[in-house]
């Protein structure tokens, strides 16, 4: 799931701005999406040509060994991904294109190889069609679902795509009377000081070209299939993704935790960042004190997708650092906001109990993940998955946790406010959209 | 009866066909650059002629109302005020709907209309500052740049009115982006000494005004200088392109009604938009000593600072809000002219209908900032369709040719309007007919699908609500219009009293 970002000028003077540093300061506000690998595109202000510049390093070590080469441009597309060697898909002919990809189109191999034959079929496309838009709008037809993507052309087209079933964001910001801005979140578009204009919709296209926007939306059922693991980690809380807000959800969340199982503690802890407006509804709800429970070393780093157990052990150690006075001689309720494999859970309930805490109540703001993801998002093979092999009492015994219980299915629908045929609960259930659905 | 009127654009279209469904059954003639299909046609049913020729010549203008003793001259766009058409109809004793240059200078001068309504005071003001230079201004821009907060979050324009070109509003408030926005700074105010160099009628070349945040609306009014006569608040939309992005336009689509305020605004916002424009009106006069005769628009947001602000005013109606306003418009529009020419308005009541009015303009690509690419294409337009649709064409920059082709002259092409029970009803039905308009040589056209849009007004009443809830606190605290800075080093500043002062010297 990675993030990606697109920037494009308008007007008198559009090729003075430099799109490379709103790109940083973009894809750094993304990078919670994936950091892996960082890959940007842009359009020299005097040739015109497009350069690619991908690194396996997260934004500020990009921009770093970058440094001392020429990155300007006024036109950019850049993303940032959780896996390594996974920028840019370029092709060459018969239009030259770049083109980021969120998610993965319902083609034959892996999340890149699915992407480059997407785009080797737009580059077809657009060469064969007068309109962009046609041919935009005809691999939205083609490629299944589960994608968003944003191609940038050697003509100084930028084609942004949601898939019909709009699997994954894609959200549209603007600057002044100059900027376009697309973006995986909202949060970016703040970021780099856009106005959030709102999502591109399901099955739209819409091409952005040096004299006009144009847009076009297939007609679609009211089938959607909006990723639910989004609103519970995958977002930052400060973007909207589909005009629905992830804080918000995220509190909805909380409180549909304190309902369903009931227990008692004498504190309320999150494990940061994700679970925090977790903790904070559910202590509300609960009327139970909420308190910081741990403190952060070194660069935010997220726990749950780094490659290989050493890294994600090493993650969660350094990351989270218990503060005994919160903790010592505590009925806790622990709030986490997902739980793949199980083992930092482990760990953390352990350093709580080193560090005094008397009972230790795990609460899991998500239900089991018991499956894969078609769409690209790294979920780990399913024999790792906890969730799917063990019960919530077997795996309390297991992470040495007094008691164990995940958000329900109907509670995260509950939450996230949508009826259920509009989301994606893949992971969750094992059933997944198909583009048999888009008609 | 016979009128003249003035311009070729589609608000002329649509001040041409008010006219002339009037009871007086008027002849109506008409003076224009284009030979604007529309208008042509109303010309020709009524018994009337169009004359092609310039807009702006007041001799020309003067001379052909008089060979034709026409009873009154109706003037559309905002250069014959400018140019001082009116003033020579005046001089000639022909009665005429339109600003004098006199006090036209409300919209030529953006600077001047700033400068007078700090010194008369009327609500709904925004700091600036004017330059001769975009040397000038870069050095102010630079200096304060570590200081003043409003000079760091600025709307860069031309001094003049030009057409709706050259504004650029660069927020500055992300420190990391900083160097970024100010190298576009210095490059903007730059083309905008170069561009304000095509205009020798005015001193003042660079106008910086302090940034705000809102939703805009334009309030047009009718006066005879004694009495200013609302009409229903009409939403243009600037930006060039879906989403609000991209270049500000002479406006791509308005909307309008059911009632006499926008779905996002309040009454009271309303009367206080009225209150100012009135006061602008009195100003003016006041400090020119020529009467006011035609038309007058408040082109406002409603900010923080201030609540109902000025951004611009317009001394005609606007284009594409004339459209929305004389649709639902019920009296005879040459009641009312009369009405004006003869300073009797405080006895005329306007009466309009309660529909929500859609307006979208079409336009090749290339418009509005390379007018050339757009300017030259044949035009198709299936008529019957758009008509069928439940629509009404407005012809805009476009002219019927010898050969009976017609072509594109530039800008928007076409306006259409739609009006029904609710603003996403009328949008959609234009939506429905935006491809009977195409043009034959396959060049391409583009308009916003998404003016008037349940999903856009949402948003627009989203924005609404936040920006009142923070006016309305300051009203309460006594704290409206009121700016405060901090200078290290220097202290606590009043931006306010510090362009009061400069405005004394």
């Amino acid at each position: 799931m990675p993030g990606i970002m697109g920037f494009y000028p308008f007007g008198e003077g559009r090729e003075n701005w430099d799109a490379s540093r709103f790109l940083y300061y973009g894809l750094t506000a993304l990078q919670g999406r994936g950091e892996a690998c960082t890959s940007i595109a842009l359009i020299d202000n005097e040739s015109k040509q497009i350069s690619v510049h991908t690194k396996n390093s997260h934004v500020e070590e990009f921009y770093k060994l970058l440094s001392g080469n020429k990155v300007r441009g006024y036109i950019g597309v850049g993303q940032v991904s959780p896996s390594e060697d996974d920028g840019l898909v370029e092709v060459e002919s018969p239009t030259r294109l770049v083109l980021a990809g969120d998610g993965k189109p319902s083609y034959e191999g892996e999340r890149g190889e699915a992407f480059r034959r997407l785009a080797e079929r737009l580059s077809t496309l657009l060469a064969e069609k007068n309109d962009p838009l046609d041919a935009a709008a005809q691999v939205i037809s083609e490629a299944g679902v589960g994608f968003s993507f944003i191609a940038l052309t050697e003509n100084e087209e930028m084609i942004c795509c949601r898939d019909p079933l709009g699997v994954k964001p894609l959200e549209v910001g603007a600057v002044g009377f100059d900027l376009g801005i697309v973006s995986s979140e909202s949060a970016a578009l703040d970021v780099v000081g856009a106005t959030h204009s709102g999502p591109i919709q399901a099955g739209e296209c819409v091409v952005f070209d040096p004299l006009s926007i144009r847009r076009r939306k297939q007609g679609i059922s009211n089938r959607r299939a909006y990723c639910a693991f989004e609103y519970v980690y995958l977002a930052r809380a400060d973007s909207y993704i589909n005009d629905i807000p992830i804080y918000a959800v995220r509190e909805r969340i909380g409180e549909v935790l304190a309902e369903e199982k009931d227990v008692e503690g004498d504190v309320v802890i999150g494990v940061p960042e994700t679970a925090l407006p977790f903790a904070l509804s559910y202590s509300r709800k609960k009327s139970i004190p909420v308190k910081l429970g741990f403190m952060r070393t070194g660069r935010h780093v997220r726990s749950a997708l780094k490659p290989t157990q050493f890294e994600r052990l090493m993650g969660v150690q350094l990351k989270l650092n218990p503060i005994k006075a919160a903790i010592d001689s505590k009925d806790i309720v622990l709030i986490d906001d997902s739980v793949v494999r199980g083992n930092t859970l482990k760990n953390t309930v352990l350093n709580l109990r080193r560090r005094g805490a008397k009972r230790v109540h795990v609460r899991v703001g998500s239900p089991a993940i018991i499956s894969h993801c078609p769409f690209g998002t790294e979920v780990p093979p399913i024999d790792e998955l906890i969730g799917r092999a063990l019960s919530e009492d077997e795996i309390a015994e297991i992470i040495g946790a007094d008691s164990f219980s995940y958000l329900s299915i109907d509670g995260l629908v509950k939450a996230i406010g949508l009826p259920k045929h509009m989301l994606c609960l893949g992971c969750f259930t094992g059933e997944y959209p198909s583009k048999e659905e888009v008609r | 009866m016979k009128i003249l009127g003035v311009g070729s654009g589609a608000r002329e279209h649509a001040i041409a066909k008010k006219l002339s469904e009037s009871r007086y059954n008027p002849k109506i003639y008409w003076v224009g650059e284009n030979r604007n299909p529309g208008i042509l046609r109303i010309c020709e049913r009524s018994e009337g002629e169009f004359i092609q020729g310039s807009t702006t010549d007041p001799e020309f203008v003067g001379s052909t109302a008089k060979r034709l003793g026409v009873d009154f001259v109706f003037v559309g766009p905002e250069e014959p005020n400018f140019h001082g058409v009116p003033d020579r109809l005046e001089a000639l004793k022909i009665p005429c709907i339109g600003a004098n240059r006199s006090v036209a200078l409300i919209e030529m001068s953006k600077a001047e209309m700033r400068r007078l309504q700090w010194e008369y005071d009327v609500p709904g003001k925004l700091l600036f500052q004017t330059f001769k230079s975009a040397e000038e201004a870069y050095a102010t821009l630079q200096r304060y740049s570590e200081t003043l907060t409003w000079l760091q979050n600025v709307a860069l324009k031309p001094a003049r009115q030009a057409g709706g070109k050259g504004v650029k509003v660069v927020e500055d408030r992300q420190i990391y982006l900083h160097e970024e926005k100010q190298r576009f700074k210095s490059k903007h105010v730059g083309w905008l000494e170069g561009y304000m160099r095509g205009y020798g009628d005015i001193e003042d070349k660079i106008l910086v005004e302090e940034n705000v945040w809102g939703p805009e609306y334009t309030l047009q009014c009718f006066t005879d200088g004694k009495t200013v006569l609302g009409m229903p608040m009409v939403q243009d939309n600037k930006n060039a392109h879906e989403f609000d992005i991209g270049t500000e336009t002479g406006g791509m689509g308005s909307i309008s009604g059911p009632d006499m305020c926008l779905p996002f605004l309040t009454m009271s916002e309303y009367e206080a938009s009225l209150r100012i424009v009135e006061k602008m009106v009195s100003a003016i006069q006041d400090k020119t000593g020529k009467r006011y005769h035609g038309v007058v628009a408040g082109q406002m947001m409603l900010t923080e600072v201030e609540g109902p602000t000025i951004i611009e005013m317009y001394s005609r109606l606007g284009d594409p809000e004339a459209l929305n306003v004389l649709h639902t418009l019920k009296n005879d529009l040459v009641d009312v002219c009369l009405a004006i020419i003869d300073e009797r308005l405080s006895g005329v009541r306007l009466e309009f209908g309660n529909k929500a009015v859609v307006v979208k303009a079409i336009a090749p690509k290339g418009y509005p900032d390379n007018r050339r690419l757009a300017a030259g294409h044949p035009v198709e337009v299936d008529e019957a369709r758009i008509a069928e649709g439940g629509c009404e064409l407005f012809w805009a920059s476009c002219s019927l040719q010898e050969d009976g082709r017609i072509v594109s002259a530039g800008s928007r092409l076409v306006e259409i309007l739609a009006a029904d029970e609710t603003l996403p009803e009328a949008s959609a039905r234009i939506e429905k007919v935006i491809s009977a308009v195409r043009l034959a040589d396959g060049w391409g056209l583009f308009h916003r699908s998404d003016i008037g849009s349940e999903e856009l007004l949402k948003r627009r009443a989203e924005l609404a609500e936040r920006v009142r809830r923070l006016y309305h606190y300051r009203l309460e605290k006594g704290t409206i219009g009121k700016r405060v800075d901090w200078l290290p080093g220097v202290g606590k500043v009043d931006p306010v009293k510090m362009l009061k002062e400069g405005l004394r010297r």
